[in-house]
């Protein structure tokens, strides 16, 4: 392996990420949901393509793609779609329960390669055609395989080749198949989170917020309701498998399949991985949008944002061949089910039991579902930035608590969903802005601390917030600027900022592998696998059609 | 006309200075009252806890305590800089770490750091100034330090705010968190621990956490910042979850204050975010957990109706019908008549969790964290040298920073450093004194960068009762504890596991049992092939 030795010791230090954050402003509406493609029958190829890296290497990688277009796409709000004849990972298949499903594979490998095939754990698989495999019937080079199964049950699973795994798994041939519930429960349709998705927009005349949900609950259990989801595969890559594979199949090139020679010899082991994915793409690039056209081979990404109140369905599976302990800030996961199979109470089956997690550890093969939230509650400070005393309207807004806490009320309300014990509660005792004194923390002098890219600019939440804590001071006071107020709170240095104190201004939370050694791009931190999870105030729209 | 100008300038001169000493870099903070617990002389002790607090709407608009105050206010201070330890085989390695800078005789003891006000807030007096080194060796005068007549256990750097006693705004004594930096140089600097100080509270505290950079001596070349991240937290606060990416960074010489509730009870720990392949590897890793509620229940009223209290409370209560995300709902089998502990200010029972069946409960508890070394890293971090992620390979396995044999070592661990002389950098033993019939409670953490860990038990079998800092128990009620050999933990990952020794006729006096890895590779230090993540049991 090449060393890298200056651009270790140089990007090391950079917090701020100064080379990446051109690519990352670009990102700033860029968000992910669970795309994939419908219908009952999918015409699959393995093909070779290259997958690119943000060090700006190009891997040679094999991966399952679209031999022609698919029957459909979904979510429908997603448009700018397309199912190249390689990805990795593979196209996410997305069905109905009870449904039958073909799956025909064309092996578009180099002869060398072998046979290839795919495994569907979870699901009783008939396979025709082909030729007869260890673990399934495969496609020859050149030849096809048609695998057929029901879509017996809801959920989540992966799906992975099942010749060669050591060496076909690691070149990108796995993927997820996605089960919708044939009958969603009646609990899970027309909630009050439906009733909240865009209506403060809606009341301000903006446009409102689109449904990126392939179905409204994962299972047919009323606990298993969501508003939103988002699938993350995890897997590895050592650049040198690839590197062996690519030059075994270029010197191999004219060979005929099945002639003596004719095969590979790759060395999977020793192993050390320096690539580390979600959905195919290492950080900064998994936070780029779906379908981007500079990624024709890793069209899925990894960019959550939610609401306070939202229910977040994460679909997480486990590819490539190590455990990876994938941390969630910010708040736990109760999963629902792994592998498609629901984790419910012995005595009650409308009482899930599964853990809670916030460090959701992936196994290979391995799928699981689960559900997140963030609403602030017990923080002890109102983290809307909310001031009785404040000149701004925004800043006065009403709290009435359900009974569980929360202002539901009014779905239009700007603060859906705000914990209300903590209203107008401040944080700070000299107010730096016009957000009430009297709280418990004195705010340090900003010179002390350096300000990070995904910085919203203020302990609170939405662009009014902001402002409102960087504005105006109260006349009066030692600190007062009035009537020299700034109207939006551009933290510096400007020009490094990818949740704009004075556009989105949310709650930045990082997502990420916490074997840290895997945070990193080819040697390189920041990189690999992580993303920033953003929970964004209702006056931001989340659109995730790209 | 001149001495009107000079006395024009020398009231300029008092003004600026008023004005700048709000701008002071280091800092502590520990309020004596705030709005959640507004009667200063109740926050230096737990009260019992009757039911939740009552709110009504105070006059500023928001709400404020009527009656029922829970808990109090607890601080600590640590510094983030770099420090020295020692291996199980002997060899001194370099490290980025977080060092003490309060409740230093407590840590010194193997307790946690974490003060009530009036500890925190009180001035260091002794006759001689405190020293480098951690805990400051200059209270018994000895070399070296004698622990015994070490007792300071307030805010290093702590000091009356002259400025502000001259300006008329304060009255003497006036620890408003102005600090003497020299104090916290000549403590901070290359004080740091493996793991970091250890942090515990109360649910219904409020903690405030002040991290002070005081720089890393052996790396001039770096100006790098640290953090605090809590690990774990439900709807923890972007502003003070400490990823630097995502909220701010604290710059060398400046101190920063974290401010938290306290989140349900359980198991948490912290570490640095920054660089974290690099931060984390090279040491800046801790451990932090929370006490239920239920140890404050008092022995008149029962586990389960303190419980059900608690549901009375949006934020305490754990509905399962609405928050899928709470795991301590009533015990399905109901109120099992088991009272609460709480007598005289003390908790003489301990729960893990609020469980409401008294299902958690332990007679001591042991914070296990579990790290790993590569002394590569550790080198190269040290001299300046580009630092291989993708290669990166633990040879020596941590329990609370040591490794066996040391992890037997009672009392803190000492190790020579660059200024040549003894710091104290590894406080905590790993030694589980369990007295005989009793139970133990084992507080695991991983916070290793590359690889899993497994810990297994030989002899006592372990009951694993929470996961990730929350109680295992379905949404119905039921308790889903099982019994083990071995746990297998991720950095990032933590568990609770209770140690049943109250079966004597098993487990008696003097008989001693082992915690140690069944990954065989990892019980060794480095090159020398016994060693490792091993400690253990002795029945007491």
């Amino acid at each position: 392996m090449k060393p890298i030795t200056i651009k270790i010791a140089f990007l090391k230090t950079r917090v701020l990420l100064p080379a990446i954050l051109a690519v990352v402003s670009l990102a700033a509406t860029a968000h992910a949901a669970a795309p994939g493609i419908t219908g009952t029958t999918f015409n699959l190829t393995a093909q070779p393509a290259y997958l690119t890296q943000p060090d700006g290497q190009a891997i040679y990688s094999w991966g399952y793609g679209c031999s022609q277009a698919p029957s459909g796409y979904a979510p429908s709000a997603i448009t700018h779609t397309f199912c190249n004849s390689m990805q990795v990972p593979g196209p996410t298949l997305i069905v109905t329960e009870g449904q039958t499903i073909t799956v025909n594979l064309a092996n578009n490998l180099p002869a060398a390669a072998g046979n290839t095939s795919i495994l569907f754990p979870g699901f009783q698989v008939k396979s025709s055609g082909g030729v007869v495999g260890l673990m399934t019937q495969e496609a020859a080079p050149g030849g096809t395989v048609t695998y057929t199964f029901k879509a017996s049950s809801p959920g989540t699973r992966s799906y992975y080749s099942g010749t060669q795994g050591d060496l076909q798994i690691e070149m990108g041939l796995y993927g997820a198949i996605i089960v919708l519930p044939a009958a969603v429960p009646a609990a899970c349709t027309n909630t009050q989170n439906d009733h909240a998705r865009g209506a403060y927009l809606a009341s301000i005349g903006q446009p409102t917020e689109g449904d990126f949900r392939l179905a409204s609950a994962a299972y047919d259990n009323p606990k298993t309701c969501y508003d939103r989801e988002y699938l993350f595969q995890f897997s590895e890559m050592d650049p040198r498998i690839h590197q062996q594979a690519l030059n075994q199949v270029t010197a191999l090139k004219s060979c005929t399949a099945g002639a003596a020679g004719c095969s590979l010899q790759v060395a999977t082991e020793p192993y050390h991985p320096a690539y580390f994915m979600i959905n195919g793409r290492s950080m900064p690039d998994d936070m780029d949008p779906n379908y981007a056209a500079e990624y024709p081979h890793q069209p899925y990404n990894g960019n959550p944002h939610l609401h306070p109140g939202d229910q977040v369905l994460l679909r997480i599976i486990g590819q490539g061949r190590w455990q990876h302990p994938f941390h969630e800030h910010a708040n736990h996961v109760r999963i629902l089910a792994r592998d498609g199979n629901l984790i419910v109470s012995a005595t009650d089956a409308n009482s899930l039991a599964g853990p809670a997690l916030f460090t959701t550890t992936t196994t290979p093969g391995q799928a699981m579902d689960g559900i997140f939230y963030y609403t602030g509650r017990g923080l002890n400070w109102d983290m809307y930035g909310h001031s009785s005393t404040s000149s701004d309207g925004l800043a006065k807004l009403n709290c009435t608590a359900d009974v569980n806490g929360y202002n539901t009320g009014n779905p239009a309300a700007l603060n859906y969903y705000e914990w209300c014990q903590d209203h107008d509660k401040p944080l700070q005792v000299a107010p730096f802005g016009d957000v009430e004194g009297g709280g418990p923390v004195t705010l340090p002098d900003p010179n002390i601390l350096t300000n990070g890219a995904w910085f919203g600019g203020s302990p609170y939440l939405g662009v009014d917030a902001t402002a409102r804590a960087t504005g105006c001071m109260p006349s009066g006071t030692e600190q007062s600027n009035s009537p020299n107020c700034g109207t939006t709170g551009v933290t510096p240095p400007s020009g490094t900022i990818a949740n704009s104190p004075g556009g989105e201004a949310g709650f930045a939370f990082m997502w990420h592998s916490h074997n840290e050694r895997e945070i990193t791009t080819n040697n390189a931190f920041p990189g690999g696998m992580m993303m920033m999870m953003l929970v964004d105030s209702r006056e931001f729209a989340i659109d995730e059609s790209n | 006309m001149s001495r009107i100008i000079v006395s024009i300038c020398a009231l300029a001169l008092i003004a600026v200075v008023a004005a700048t000493a709000t701008a002071q870099s280091f800092r502590v903070q520990c309020p004596t009252s705030t709005i959640t617990h507004p009667n200063a002389a109740n926050n230096n002790s737990e009260p019992a806890y009757a039911g939740p607090t009552s709110f009504t709407n105070g006059a500023a608009g928001y709400q404020t305590p009527s009656t029922n105050v829970n808990g109090a206010i607890k601080c600590q201070q640590i510094s983030g800089g770099d420090g020295y330890a020692s291996m199980g085989d002997g060899t001194q390695t370099y490290m980025f770490s977080f060092g003490p800078l309060s409740g230093l005789a407590d840590i010194s003891n193997g307790l946690p750091g974490t003060e009530f006000p009036n500890v925190f807030n009180s001035v260091y007096s002794g006759a001689k100034p405190l020293r480098p080194g951690d805990p400051a060796t200059t209270d018994g005068g000895a070399s070296p330090a004698d622990l015994a007549v070490f007792g300071f256990n307030g805010a290093i750097g702590l000091v009356p705010d002259a400025d502000s006693i001259a300006a008329g705004n304060c009255t003497a004594p006036c620890l408003d968190g102005h600090v003497d930096p020299r104090q916290i140089m000549d403590v901070g600097v290359m004080n740091g621990n493996i793991p970091a100080p250890l942090m515990a509270i109360d649910e219904d505290d409020e903690y405030f956490l002040t991290l002070t950079n005081v720089g890393m001596i052996m790396r001039p070349d770096l100006f790098e910042q640290h953090t605090v991240h809590f690990h774990g937290y439900p709807n923890a606060s972007a502003f003070y979850d400490g990823v630097p990416d995502a909220s701010v960074a604290i710059n060398i010489g400046g101190s920063f204050t974290y401010y938290y509730l306290a989140p349900d009870a359980g198991t948490y720990f912290y570490h640095c975010h920054i660089t974290p392949p690099e931060h984390l590897q090279m040491g800046m890793v801790g451990q932090i957990y929370v006490r239920p509620r239920q140890n404050r229940v008092p022995s008149t009223t029962t586990l389960y109706a303190a419980l059900s209290l608690q549901q009375n409370d949006p934020r305490t209560a754990c509905k399962s019908s609405v928050d899928i995300l709470c795991t301590n709902p009533l015990p399905a089998g109901g109120d099992n008549n088991t009272p609460g502990g709480f007598v005289g200010g003390t908790a003489t029972k301990k729960y893990a969790y609020n469980d409401g069946d008294g299902s958690t409960s332990y007679d001591v508890e042991y914070p296990l964290q579990i790290h790993g070394f590569d002394p590569n890293f550790h080198f190269v971090g040290m001299t300046f040298n580009p630092e291989g992620f993708a290669d990166m390979k633990d040879k020596y396995f941590l329990l609370n920073g040591r490794s066996y044999p040391d992890t037997t070592t009672p009392g803190p661990m000492q190790t020579v450093s660059a200024d040549g002389t003894d710091h104290f950098s590894q406080a905590l033993p790993s030694i589980i004194n369990i007295p005989a019939g009793k139970k133990a409670l084992l507080r695991i953490s991983d916070l290793d960068v590359t690889e899993y860990q497994t810990l297994a038990s030989l002899g006592i079998p372990m009951e694993v009762i929470g996961l990730n800092a929350k109680l295992l128990r379905d949404q119905a009620g039921n308790n889903l504890y099982y019994n083990t050999n071995s746990i297998t933990l991720a950095g990032g990952e933590s568990l609770d596991v209770i140690l049943d020794a109250s079966d004597t006729t098993k487990y008696q006096s003097g008989q001693v049992f082992y915690l140690f890895t069944p990954q065989l590779d990892h019980l060794a230090n480095d090159a020398e092939n016994f060693g490792g993540l091993m400690t253990e049991i002795h029945i007491l």
